[in-house]
């Protein structure tokens, strides 16, 4: 079980897990959060130590070894303007990527739009889900799944994974890391309102695929250009000899 | 879970900063909240459900007729309404590419019914509808890209 004590001591934030909910097992945080009514509060953050269901983009799982990594949820409530939730989904990345170094001093990357990699090895996924009703953003749900102590992963991976234990080579404390992140979570949360943009500079930072010639597969359709930029939203900017194209969505790799 | 690891709990939380601290394991659900300064132990039977996806559609999808969907979106009279996209993104009928779409025309909807999903990067986001009505016509295809404001539904209300 996560020590309380450990995790509380650390935790440094105003509103960011200050109502925390510890489950056991569930489907997926994400289901946990958006579904229930019980716990509304802005900043609720609910971890679960293992899901039947965890979720990755479209039909695909997030699987996670039961008590050895972090795989939790966090809910925001305010007024989100839907030009933001671009920003706020890269600034989830960065905030995970800002708590890996600072904590472990690993050197970590970022893919478009927000995997968290270490040595082009996936170490953290992210995803998102919200709800809106005419132009508002009702709720949005955060999803953050870290690798933290698992050593052995089997099965079919896009991006092969690892985890904070296999790169720092060392047991690492869930607490400590847990409110770290949260920590930095809230801290980068409040500069995607204040200031969208630098969260766009932040992350040009750390993803090294800017200006490289790649290949975006969009469910059976891939498209091939070089990854000029990132827009002021957040999408990626598609440069080929014809056109220039915002992308959506899909999967990123380097061309070879 | 024993009585002392509860008191320890309940006392880690009233001594830090956290305002409402929830465990769950097997059938025992603890929540304590600072509010009431005390803990409940609530029955799991009674109070945790398993969440259910809130966004089946009233099944009266038997009514449909289809002289609707040949109605322009152009002719939106006063009972027209559109439900137009909030974001940039993908627009998908379905919640998983193997499901059945959230709706279809004719099927009579309520304020607060999932209608579909946009994606965009990483982030779902589901459309719910702002107002009850009936589907009259869906303006945009399966997995085709949506823009800021792109009308989504036509519904015409009750």
């Amino acid at each position: 079980m996560l020590k309380l004590e450990e995790f509380n001591i650390k935790l440094d934030t105003d509103l960011i897990g200050r109502s925390f909910v510890y489950l056991e097992e569930c489907d997926s945080t994400n289901n946990f959060l958006f579904n229930t009514k019980d716990y509304n509060h802005h900043g609720t953050v609910v971890l679960s130590e293992y899901q039947s269901k965890g979720k990755g983009r479209k039909d695909r799982t997030w699987e996670s070894s039961k008590g050895q990594n972090l795989t939790l949820s966090i809910l925001l409530r305010k007024d989100i303007k839907s030009k933001l939730l671009g920003i706020i989904n890269l600034g989830a990345s960065l905030a995970v990527a800002q708590t890996l170094e600072n904590l472990y001093q690993l050197d970590v990357e970022l893919k478009w739009p927000n995997d968290v990699l270490i040595k082009r090895k996936k170490i953290a996924g992210i995803l998102l889900e919200s709800s809106s009703k005419g132009s508002k953003i009702e709720k949005l749900v955060v999803g953050i799944g870290i690798n933290v102590n698992q050593v052995g992963f089997q099965g079919k991976f896009i991006i092969p994974p690892t985890s904070v234990k296999k790169e720092f080579h060392e047991t690492i404390s869930r607490e400590r890391l847990l409110s770290e992140l949260l920590n930095n979570f809230e801290e980068i949360l409040k500069i995607c309102f204040d200031n969208p943009n630098k969260i766009i500079e932040y992350w040009k930072e750390r993803c090294d695929m800017i200006g490289e010639h790649i290949k975006v597969v969009e469910n059976d359709e891939s498209k091939f250009g070089i990854f000029s930029n990132i827009d002021d939203e957040g999408y990626l900017i598609l440069k080929s000899k014809d056109k220039t194209e915002r992308i959506h969505f899909g999967d990123v790799s380097l061309r070879q | 879970m024993d009585i002392t690891l509860l008191k320890k709990l309940i006392k880690v939380v009233e001594t830090s900063n956290i305002t409402e601290f929830s465990v769950q394991e097997g059938d025992l659900k603890v929540r304590i909240s600072k509010n009431t300064k005390s803990a409940q132990i609530i029955s799991p039977s009674a109070n945790y459900q398993m969440p259910v996806v809130s966004s089946k559609v009233e099944s009266a999808a038997n009514e449909q007729t289809k002289t609707e969907a040949a109605k322009p979106a152009a002719e939106a009279s006063e009972n027209m309404h559109e439900i137009k996209s909030p974001i940039v993104g993908t627009f998908y009928r379905a919640p998983a590419p193997d499901a059945d779409p959230y709706i279809q025309v004719g099927d009579s909807i309520s304020e607060g019914n999932v209608l579909c999903i946009v994606e965009a990067m990483k982030l779902m986001n589901e459309i719910e509808s702002d107002t009850s009505g009936k589907i009259v016509k869906i303006l945009v295809d399966d997995g085709t890209p949506v823009e800021y404001n792109q009308p989504l539904f036509l519904i015409k209300l009750d």
